[in-house]
């Protein structure tokens, strides 16, 4: 596996990374060995902590002042990177190793235009005049699919969407034909669709060019369908490698196998109860309507014509007792929007009906409303108030509810506390001693506290990490089971709503296009939208043929 | 609050700032006791000095000792300027919070009346104010309070808008807490940290500005030791001994520094993330 | 950036000046001081008092005496100063004029040492740079003008004697000899600027530095020069016109201070003898005029800001 062959492009040989902390020196990467070769493509999985975007910096030689290198290598076609000096590195980069990152709209400068950040490593390494730098870089945006290469060249960041500027990125990565590129999670931060065609986009130019790749993502999923070879790392060490097949068929290592069991795989159905479509639905949501934004001050007197941005537009579904409802789309779909609509965060047009009650708007919304329609948040961080503990965040609800009887309040808080999985003893440390997994245990906890009847929960595993989103899933359904809680699920992964709804409604720049059965939901009769977005999402390989995606 | 300090004193900031305030704190209140000899005692023969073992910081130009005229002076400086950011900071923090609360129409009406006053520089207006109510000490206060009102005013409402967005208070919405408790439970803690840390820089303003009033005549009035008026009175005199100048005006710095420092240490120490 | 914002802003400068004029009108006619006596002295007839309250509208309702002052302003005519009977607009644009040189130049002077201070502290974080130049703020926001105003006329006046003390000179009769008087003013006014506007430029720049765009354009192997200039200088600098914009009401204030102790000409001195001598009309027009100093430099900031950033939408 360490063997060198000329077609060795990029080798990282017994590599060893320190971080010196206040707490001490921590073993950031541990004996690694890496290869990739020319025209190849060398997926590199983990999850956050696990090291990988280390050897990204470390291969790019951008190391913080506190990083100690400990022994090994790193070869550039068998130079070795980290003998070299500062001025010999910063001649490289860019040149002949690049990177693609995660955040187009992050990595690139707010105040410069496109073509100027594109043109820059142009005349930098290439040595071209201005005048030939910004042909080239209109070639070359062309070449990456952008429509009016000529224009987009002038364009400022904000005035071009997520997908056209990573397309930038990626042209800027491969101008000055390096023999190297490290893609450091290059569609994490893009929508579905859109994550799709950066992905064949980024495997066409490989093949053409024959560029040595580096491609880190947490994504086991994605790397199936993009990389021959993977490799697994874990608290700094490499624990598996080996092409795609014999991962995904013949895992050697726990741990990899644990990463494949957390990937959602459409056919593994989490599900097993069935709710009743022939009661009355629990909760019914009928040509909801939410608009944003107000009349500016002076519109009156200047005659602009104004248009109110419509958040949702007359959505109609609703939810069965004890059902799981998936609402699946892209950003701006308005999911979140429904949701906020239905706990009263956002006023809407429109009616619904809870349990029989109409609910017409925010005053209408009552304890017993409250007490029976609860809200899981996306990032556990921001959803868990700083400044209070644990204790207080769950008691909370208790004392809201009038469910707290003296005496009794301590031991149910150990005992919700229990029931998420989570130590008694937590009831006494505030969010920030607490990791993402456990905020949102404590979250759900927060929720379930007075056993309500609806669950809506917005994204709430998109912030975690694949191995702990699983075991949130696992004790949601947990909790289904035991109290038959009906929930809304919202969410931008399809695979794992296909794993666990009962119906699934997929939504598109505000509309609702269909509320179909989640087993229906492969059908060639489903409209075109949710078809193409099934066709962008990639299922794990190893997965059988009926669910390769179409 | 043990915590609190232990936090503070972890930065250079935070411990140096500490210090400075806590000295100058006891020297407001045990200033009579601690000065040396009476601030108010003439002496034609000892005009002039420089430091000596009787007058550690020498005397002024009528034979006062400069160091209990500075000790006893710290009352009026610091007390004064602590007192008129407090009630600047009361009336700025109401306005503000009112005014994020309401939100909409009414709140861009409040920010915008306030942004226009505050295009009258601060000093101006604590002059007009002092005019209008007569020079003392007293009325120094009120209006110094006045003058920072409305700057209060806009960042409580900032940090008030920041707190309101955040998901904890959406979940406390959503849970059908009442309004009541959202604001005092949910969006208080997180408002007043940011409040406290202005507030502390703002004293160090206080304090200068309250001097600059004393300076031009408008603030305090002979014989108080105020510092400010100390400045100016000394300006006559200079020439014939500098100590008359520097003292004061080094108290003022020391007093304006300290309070900077410990407002910067303060702004880390509150932070739940980076100072636990 | 729309005309809808440009008319907004516009608007606004209104508002801001009619809410101040109010406010002053309100302030100075709680006054206890009665004009006419301050015009004729103290020995006047009552018959004589009188007269001349019934001619300058003093006993007129409140309301009517501010709408009568607004007609005049909006005429150009600030009424006459009731210590020297002259019109007030022509004296106290003049003087105006006067302090916005020496306001222009201590703007001036700060921006050209505080951006390289600020820059050499960020870039040299952590290090001495970054400690001397943080050490030189503090003092330097600590410090009211008076104190170093006063010790600058003590040590550079009068000890080394390389300055004239106090005193104005025009430029227009001797430029030197003008210049000369005008240093130390300056210099006083831009120190706490300079302390201010550093830590800012310091403060931006470290955050900048730690970007993901930063961060990037290293990676792109860019020369230091070009990703310290091309990218992140440009960046930390455009709120810092924010802030300076804002620093100019503290400006105004401590040229009020300067002026008074250098004895300068300026709109500051006439505010202090204005207030001191209770004469309303020149209150009025004084602190009118430096609210709309403050206002049109806000605005011509905001303008600026809006015409380098196009991230941002305004309408």
């Amino acid at each position: 596996m360490t063997e060198t062959t000329n077609n060795t492009v990029l080798q990282v040989r017994n590599y060893s990374l320190d971080y010196l902390t206040a707490g001490g020196v921590f073993h950031a990467l541990k004996n690694i060995d890496l290869q990739v070769g020319a025209g190849e493509i060398l997926g590199l999985v983990g999850e956050s902590g696990s090291g990988k975007t280390s050897m990204a910096w470390s291969i790019m030689r951008y190391l913080p002042s506190n990083a100690r290198e400990a022994g090994g290598d790193i070869r550039l076609r068998g130079e070795d990177l980290t003998a070299k000096s500062p001025a010999e590195v910063n001649r490289i980069r860019g040149k002949r190793i690049s990177m693609v990152f995660q955040d187009p709209g992050t990595s690139l400068n707010p105040t410069l235009s496109l073509g100027t950040q594109l043109t820059e490593t142009l005349r930098r390494h290439r040595g071209l005049t201005a005048r030939q730098a910004w042909s080239e870089g209109e070639a070359m945006l062309d070449r990456v699919g952008l429509k009016n290469p000529a224009e987009m060249m002038k364009r400022m960041p904000h005035e071009a969407s997520g997908g056209e500027k990573q397309r930038v990125v990626i042209a800027t990565a491969f101008a000055c034909n390096p023999e190297c590129i490290i893609f450091d999670e290059p569609t994490t931060a893009l929508d579905v669709i859109t994550s799709r065609q950066i992905l064949d986009l980024f495997l066409d130019l490989q093949a053409e060019t024959g560029v040595a790749s580096l491609y880190i993502s947490h994504d086991l999923a994605l790397l199936s369908r993009t990389a021959k070879r993977v490799a697994v790392i874990r608290h700094g060490e490499i624990v598996e490698e080996g092409t795609v097949d014999d991962i995904f068929n013949a895992p050697q290592h726990d741990y990899t196998r644990q990463l494949i069991a957390a990937a959602p795989r459409p056919s593994d159905r989490r599900t097993q109860t069935r709710p009743s479509y022939r009661d009355q639905p629990l909760m019914k949501v009928e040509n909801v309507s939410v608009h944003y934004g107000r009349k500016p001050f002076l519109s009156a007197l200047t005659g602009r014509s104004f248009e109110r941005f419509a958040g949702n537009r007359a959505v109609s579904l609703s939810v069965q007792p004890g059902e799981i409802l998936g609402i699946v789309g892209e950003s701006g779909s308005g999911k979140s929007t429904l949701a906020k609509a239905m706990t009263g965060l956002n006023p809407f047009e429109g009616q619904m009906t809870f349990a029989g009650r109409t609910i017409a708007g925010l005053a209408d919304m009552d304890r017993a409303y409250r007490k029976n329609v609860q809200m899981i948040f996306q990032h556990p961080d921001a959803s868990l108030n700083p400044r209070q503990k644990i204790r207080e965040i769950l008691a909370r609800p208790l004392k809201l509810y009038g469910e707290d009887e003296n005496g009794t309040m301590a031991q149910r808080i150990g005992d919700m506390l229990e029931q998420v999985r989570l130590p008694r003893t937590h009831a006494d440390r505030y969010p920030h001693q607490l990791s993402g997994g456990e905020k949102q245990r404590v979250a759900i906890a927060r929720a379930f506290a007075s056993r309500p009847k609806l669950v809506i929960c917005d994204e709430i595993t998109s912030a975690l990490d694949v191995s702990v989103q699983a075991s949130i899933i696992e004790l949601l359904l947990e909790l289904h089971r035991e109290h038959s809680t009906a929930f809304l699920f919202i969410t931008h992964d399809l695979n794992l709503i296909r794993q666990i709804a009962h119906r699934i409604a997929v939504m598109y720049r505000g509309d609702l296009l269909e509320v179909v059965p989640a087993e229906d939901i492969t059908s060639p009769e489903r409209a075109d939208y949710t078809r193409r977005l099934l066709a962008a999402v990639p299922t794990p390989a190893g997965a059988a043929p009926t669910e390769r995606d179409f | 609050m043990i915590e609190l300090l232990k936090r503070l004193l972890r930065t250079p900031q935070g411990a140096v700032g500490l210090i400075l305030v806590v000295i100058v704190f006891i020297v407001v209140v045990f200033g009579p006791w601690l000065a040396p000899r009476d601030p108010e005692a003439m002496s034609i023969l000892a005009r002039y000095k420089g430091p000596s073992a009787n007058f550690l910081l020498g005397t002024d130009q009528y034979g006062r000792d400069i160091l209990s005229r500075l000790l006893i002076g710290a009352r009026s400086t610091v007390t004064m300027a602590v007192f008129a950011t407090l009630a600047g900071t009361f009336a700025g923090a109401f306005i503000g919070t009112v005014s994020a609360f309401l939100g909409g129409r009414a709140d861009e009406f409040i920010m915008r009346t306030i942004d226009a006053i505050m295009a009258i520089p601060n000093l101006l207006f604590a002059l007009l104010i002092v005019n209008l109510l007569g020079s003392s000490s007293i009325n120094a206060l009120v209006a110094v309070a006045v003058a920072f009102a409305p700057g209060m005013a806009r960042i409580t409402r900032s940090v008030a808008l920041a707190v309101r967005k955040q998901d904890y208070v959406s979940a406390a919405i959503a849970r059908g807490e009442s309004s009541r408790y959202i604001i005092l439970r949910e969006m208080l803690p997180n408002v007043v940290a940011p409040i406290v840390v202005e507030a502390t820089i703002r004293v160090s303003f206080a304090v200068m500005l309250f001097a600059t009033l004393s300076f031009l005549g408008l603030g305090a009035q002979p014989p108080a030791t105020e510092w400010g008026l100390m400045v100016s009175e000394a300006r006559q005199y200079m020439h014939l001994s500098a100590g008359i100048l520097i003292w004061p005006s080094l108290a003022i710095a020391i007093v304006a520094i300290g309070f900077n420092l410990l407002g910067d240490g303060l702004r880390d120490a509150l932070n739940p993330r980076t100072g636990g | 950036m729309s005309p809808n914002y440009l008319l907004k802003r516009l608007l606004m400068i209104v508002y801001t000046l009619f809410i101040v004029s109010l406010v002053v009108f309100a302030i100075t006619q709680v006054l206890p001081a009665d004009a006419a006596v301050m015009m004729l002295g103290e020995n006047a007839t009552d018959q004589a008092l009188e007269a001349l309250r019934q001619q300058m509208g003093l006993n007129d309702p409140v309301w009517l005496q501010y709408l009568h002052w607004l007609g005049g302003v909006l005429h150009g005519d600030f009424g006459q100063s009731l210590r020297t009977g002259q019109p007030v607009g022509p004296a106290m644009l003049q003087a105006l004029g006067r302090s916005l040189l020496l306001a222009v130049l201590s703007i001036a002077l700060m921006l050209a040492l505080a951006i390289p201070l600020g820059v050499l502290a960020a870039i040299r974080r952590g290090k001495l740079a970054d400690m001397i130049v943080s050490l030189i703020s503090y003092a330097g926001v600590s410090l009211p003008e008076f104190v170093t105003a006063t010790l600058a006329v003590l040590f550079v006046a009068d000890w080394a004697k390389l300055l004239p003390p106090t005193g104005y000179v025009p430029l227009t009769e001797n430029f030197l000899d003008g210049l000369a008087h005008l240093v130390l003013p300056v210099c006083v006014v831009s120190i706490i600027l300079i302390a201010h506007v550093s830590r800012m430029v310091r403060s931006e720049l470290v955050d900048v530095l730690h970007t993901d765009y930063i961060r990037a354009a290293r990676l792109k192997g860019l020369s230091t020069s070009r990703v310290l200039f091309g990218h992140a200088l440009r960046n930390a600098l455009l709120p810092t016109i924010t802030v300076v914009a804002l620093d100019v009401g503290y400006l105004l204030g401590g040229i009020i201070v300067v002026e008074e102790i250098f004895a300068l000409p300026g709109i500051g001195r006439q505010l202090i003898v204005a207030i001191q001598t209770r004469d309303l009309p020149a209150i009025q027009a004084g602190v009118l005029l430096m609210a709309a100093t403050y206002s049109i430099v806000n605005f011509a900031a905001d303008i600026l800001y809006a015409w380098l950033d196009k991230r941002i939408q305004y309408d």
